[in-house]
Parts: structure tokens; sequence; C-alpha cells
């Protein structure tokens, strides 16, 4: 995405005695400020904290036209019977399964791919570089239907082979991994090539190490993206042992006489790791986001 | 970002391309089939798992196809029965309502937050985490925890009773069940937007918003005529990219409400995936999705086509 700039600064008429008018931002203001930001964010945060405090509550207080955040007692069993019972703890480790799977394997074409695109010339690599790009523009989603007939013809419906092959090929990854590898120096791949380096050999030493930022930002983008994976999961998975954790929880909260206060533990356990991940790598996750190299929401 | 990231690890300079010396007899960049080996995986995966489906997808709409009974070409006949079809028509007008009202709210909000963020107050930076949070995190659990607290006597209904206002029916009427959704969505997603607009007010240049200030200009003034301008770029490209989203939208619908009541919140993707996988319906769900095809990509079109009018890329 282009950002703005700006070629000449305009100045039309001559400077009016305005800047008098220009208050210095007093101290009060800055605080007054601070704290409307924090309340509104506050507010804006209050499904996920009563999330958090009904997760701990009795069954019988999660409603009520009272607004407590504390039950009468604090049941952090609610937890252990949401990982046991409801068998949380089994979506976890397979959402985690296959969110550490997908990551790796996307990471690993995207870079591929974006090394052909961006280092190496061949006949065509323009026209397939168009194929790329055209198919971000794509509403993907729709395309369900055939895939999941596709993997039904070859008997691999109800498998996590099919759950995660389809999203390995995002073409953003690529797209992505590509404008950072252009800005590498031919000098670096010359000097490794005199050295007798192979194209592989160059990929792995030079030019995968000077990548890593953006790698490790398609990462965190390539495990969210399974992690929160909703529709292609809920089409293509049967059994229940084979669930991710947001298709376990529609399941769970779509049942008559839905035990609230386990479901939203179950919300907690998936939500948290998020929150975790957002925390630590914000800065990284912010820049990538304000260049759009992810699309958008 | 592209540019910083590469200089943290110490590469500097732009690269003087010398295209002549080098000799012509070795191929500097390994030979043409060593190209096509590195990028076969990637290109196979796309032809099997994006290209093809979304053809096959187009092909399939002028079938009939069901799981056990197979495919049977039938040519128009799905579009015929889909242009009489009540519950068709309602997801359209349901959807379209949707991505009307979501679309310039998801926007709207998200620039004010951004502007919002941008004045003098401790945290920025934590508090755009903060409403940066729902975006990244899945739909589905955000969906429940809303269902959860929009029941009839839930904590939203509590919280109004303490200023006086009698409990709203968020998911057992037909018309606030739609706002649910929509109000749900800008809350879930608009962060992500904030975020690109940001940027793109980061990359305002603060000599022309001093000179505006010393020119007279007020804050609306500074908005409109300078900021707005500016980010217009940021903004094409938000409400491009939201738009195709929300043409999409499933996950609330099928959470929050199952559609209903009624069918007062099943969007057309719902629908879809009602039709294809609940009722076995395949061929006719593809063509569900032919015409979602082509409405997202009428609505992209136009667009682009129009951002001409408002869009300024200098």
């Amino acid at each position: 995405m282009t950002s703005p700039t700006l070629n000449g600064v305009q100045t039309g008429r001559p400077a009016p005695a305005a800047s008098s008018r220009r208050r210095r931002p007093r101290r009060g203001a800055f605080a007054a400020n601070t704290a409307a930001a924090w309340a509104v964010a506050l507010v804006f945060s209050f499904p996920l904290i009563w999330t958090f405090f009904t997760a701990l509550k009795p069954a019988n207080e999660v409603f009520g036209q009272d607004i407590e955040f504390i039950g009468s007692e604090i049941l952090w069993s609610n937890f252990v019977d949401a990982w046991v019972e409801v068998s949380f703890g089994r979506l976890l480790a397979n959402s985690l399964t296959v969110a550490l799977i997908s990551t790796a394997l996307s990471l690993v074409v995207a870079t591929l791919t974006a090394f052909a695109f961006s280092r190496l010339r061949f006949r065509g690599r323009d026209a397939v570089f168009l194929l790329f790009i055209i198919t971000l523009t794509l509403p993907i989603e729709i395309a369900v239907i055939p895939l999941y007939l596709g993997f039904d013809a070859v008997g691999l419906v109800d498998t996590w082979t099919a759950l995660i092959l389809p999203g390995l090929f995002g073409a953003y990854g690529t797209f992505l991994l590509r404008q950072f590898m252009l800005q590498i120096p031919v000098e670096l791949e010359e000097a490794a090539k005199i050295d007798g380096a192979s194209t592989g050999r160059i990929l792995v030493s030079v030019v995968i190490p000077l990548v890593r930022p953006a790698l490790s930002v398609l990462a965190i983008f390539s495990f969210l993206g399974s992690w929160n994976n909703f529709l292609w999961p809920l089409i293509i998975l049967n059994s229940r042992e084979k669930w991710t954790l947001p298709i376990g929880l529609a399941g769970f909260s779509g049942q008559t006489g839905t035990q609230w206060e386990l479901l939203m533990a179950g919300c907690v356990l998936t939500i948290l790791p998020v929150v975790v991940v957002v925390a630590i790598a914000q800065k990284q996750l912010v820049a990538a986001i304000g260049a759009g190299a992810f699309g958008g929401r | 970002m592209t540019a910083s990231g590469l200089q943290d690890s110490g590469v500097t300079s732009p690269t003087p391309v010398a295209p002549g010396p080098r000799a012509r007899g070795r191929r500097p960049f390994g030979t043409t089939w060593v190209g096509w080996l590195f990028v076969l995986p990637g290109l196979l995966g796309l032809l099997v798992f994006i290209v093809v489906p979304m053809v096959a997808s187009l092909v399939l709409g002028f079938s009939e196809s069901t799981l056990l009974g197979g495919t049977r070409m039938t040519g128009l006949e799905n579009f015929e029965r889909l242009f009489a079809d009540q519950q068709f028509i309602t997801s359209i007008v349901v959807t379209t309502v949707f991505v009307v009202v979501y679309t310039p709210l998801n926007i709207a909000v998200a620039l004010a937050v951004a502007l919002w963020l941008r004045t003098r107050l401790a945290g920025s930076g934590w508090l755009r985490v903060v409403f940066l949070i729902p975006a990244l995190s899945p739909m589905v659990a955000n969906a429940a925890v809303f269902r959860l607290i929009l029941q009839q006597d839930g904590a939203v209904n509590g919280l109004l009773a303490t200023v006086g206002i009698a409990p709203v029916p968020w998911l057992s009427d037909g018309d606030w069940a739609l706002v649910t959704v929509i109000l749900v969505s800008v809350w879930q997603s608009f962060g992500y937007n904030m975020i690109i607009i940001g940027a793109g007010l980061d990359a305002v240049s603060p000599d022309v918003l001093a000179a505006s200030r010393i020119d007279g200009a007020g804050p609306f003034r500074r908005l409109v005529s300078i900021n707005l301008p500016l980010i217009s770029p940021a903004l094409f490209f938000t409400t491009v990219l939201t738009v195709i989203g929300a043409w999409q939208t499933f996950a609330q619908s099928y959470v929050i409400t199952g559609g209903g009541p009624g069918n007062s919140t099943t969007t057309i993707m719902l629908y879809l995936y009602r039709t294809a996988f609940t009722y076995d319906q395949l061929g006719y769900a593809s063509t569900i999705a032919t015409i979602l095809f082509l409405i997202i990509a009428a609505f992209t079109l136009v667009q682009v086509w129009g951002q001409k009018k408002w869009v300024h890329y200098d």
C-alpha cells in the first residue's frame, strides 16, 4: 500500500495572528483526555473482563440484573471442569498442533515462492506472479464447496490434512516476504556465489537471516489465522476428537442448557493466548497491519 | 515497515543495480528450471486449493449436486429457482443492510479512535493494543461472549437498568438481532482498520499541519481539508477490504443468533453453508456462491472505478 506523501507545502495567504489562540495543552486537559480514553477502553473491554469473571462463578449466578463481577465464591474449578469434562484440554491441544503445523508449512512455502519471485529469473515468472496477485483479490471463502467435494473424492474429509492444506497457499505471505527480499543487495548474493554457494545455500545462509523480522511477523499471522479459523474446520471436521477450539466453542454454545460458566472458561482459554501474543509482538504486528501487509477486515 | 525491518539487520543503502557488466554466458540468477523448482510448491498449491476450486464453484452452480447422488448438469435451473427463493432474497436483504450499515460505522469508529489516540494522552500504545485484541482473537469466542451478555437478563441489560433504561431484546427481536450482529461486528473488527488508518495519519507531514495551523485552520478544518485527503489511500484500502469481508459475514450470525429469530440475521454465507452442508444441496449452494462472487466483484469494481474521484495518491 502506498503511504501518502506530500510534495510541497502551500501556504497561500500570509499567516494571521492566530497563533495566539493556540493553547498550550494544560496538564489538566492532558489528565482528563487520558482518563476519558482509558474509560472508553474499559467499557470496550467490558465483555472480555466479564467473561473472565463469569468463568469463575457458580452456575446459578451467571445471570441476574445486578452487575456483580465476583460471585458468592470463586470457582477456579470451573477451568478444571472445562478442561476435563468439556474436553477443552483436548481442543486446546488440537488447535495448538494444527496451528503450529500450518505455520511451519506455510512459512516454508511462502519463503520458497517469494525467493523465486524476488531473487531468481525464469521464463514465465511475471505471469505466475500476476496470478498470485489476482488471487489476493478473490473472496476465496466462497469456494468451500468444491474444496469439500475434492477432499471427499480422495477420502480425506474429517482429517487434519484436509483441514490444514488449503490454508497454506494464501498469497499474502509470499507477497510480504518478496517485498523484503527485493531489498537485499545483489552484492551479498554475488559474494556468496563467488564463494561457490548454490542457490539453495544462498537462500538458507544469506536471504533467510536477512528477512527474519518479516518471517516472524508472518509466523504470528499464520498462527493466528489457523487459531481463529472457523468456517473451514466447521465444514471439514466431523469427529469431536479432531475438533479445534472455535468448533468446540460453537458446538458447546449451541447446546440447549448451555453451561455458561464452563463455556466462558473455554473462551478465556481461547482468547488468552492471543492476548499474550499480541501484547508481546505489538510493535511488529502494528507495523505489519499498518503497512496493509495482511489486507483488512 | 519494509525498509526499517531490513535496516535493523545491518543492510543499508539502495542497491546500485548494474545489469550490463554481468557476464552473459553465466546466468546470474540460476537456470530457468531452478526458479520453477522454487516456485512449484506454492504455485501447485495455489492452483489446486484456490484457482481450481474458484472455477469449479462457478461450474457447479449450473448443476444439481449432492454428496450421495453425484453431480448432474442442469443448466440455468438453479438460477431460476434462486430468484424465486424467498429465503435467498431475505439473506440478500439482510446482508445488504449489514454491509451498508457496518462498513461506514466500522471506518468511522476506526478513524475516530485513531485520531483520538494521536491526541496528547498517556499510554496510547497500550490503548491501541486493547482495541486491536478482539480483531485478532477468534470470532467464535467473541461471539459466544456476546451471546452471554446480551441475553434478556444478561449483563448489558443489567448495566442499562442501572441508568434506568428498559431491557432491550438484543437477540429475541428480529430487528434488534441484526443491530446486535452489526454492533458486535464493529466491536470485533474496527481495531484492525484503526491500525491501518493510524499508519496513514502517521505519514501526514507535521509541517503541513503546522502550516495550516498558522493559516488559522481549526481542528475540524484540518481534518477535512488536510488529514482526510492525505489518508484517502488508507481509507480506500480499508473500505474495499471491509466491504469484501462484510459480504462474507458468517461466524457472528452462526454463533450469536443462529441466523434468527426467523431468518432475520441469516446472511448469504450462512444460507449458503446451510444449503450445502445441512441440506446437502451442493449444486444449488454453489449457485449462491456464484451470485455472492458477482456481487463482491461488482462492488469492488465500482469502488476501484470510483476512487479517482476522492483518492489522492499524492
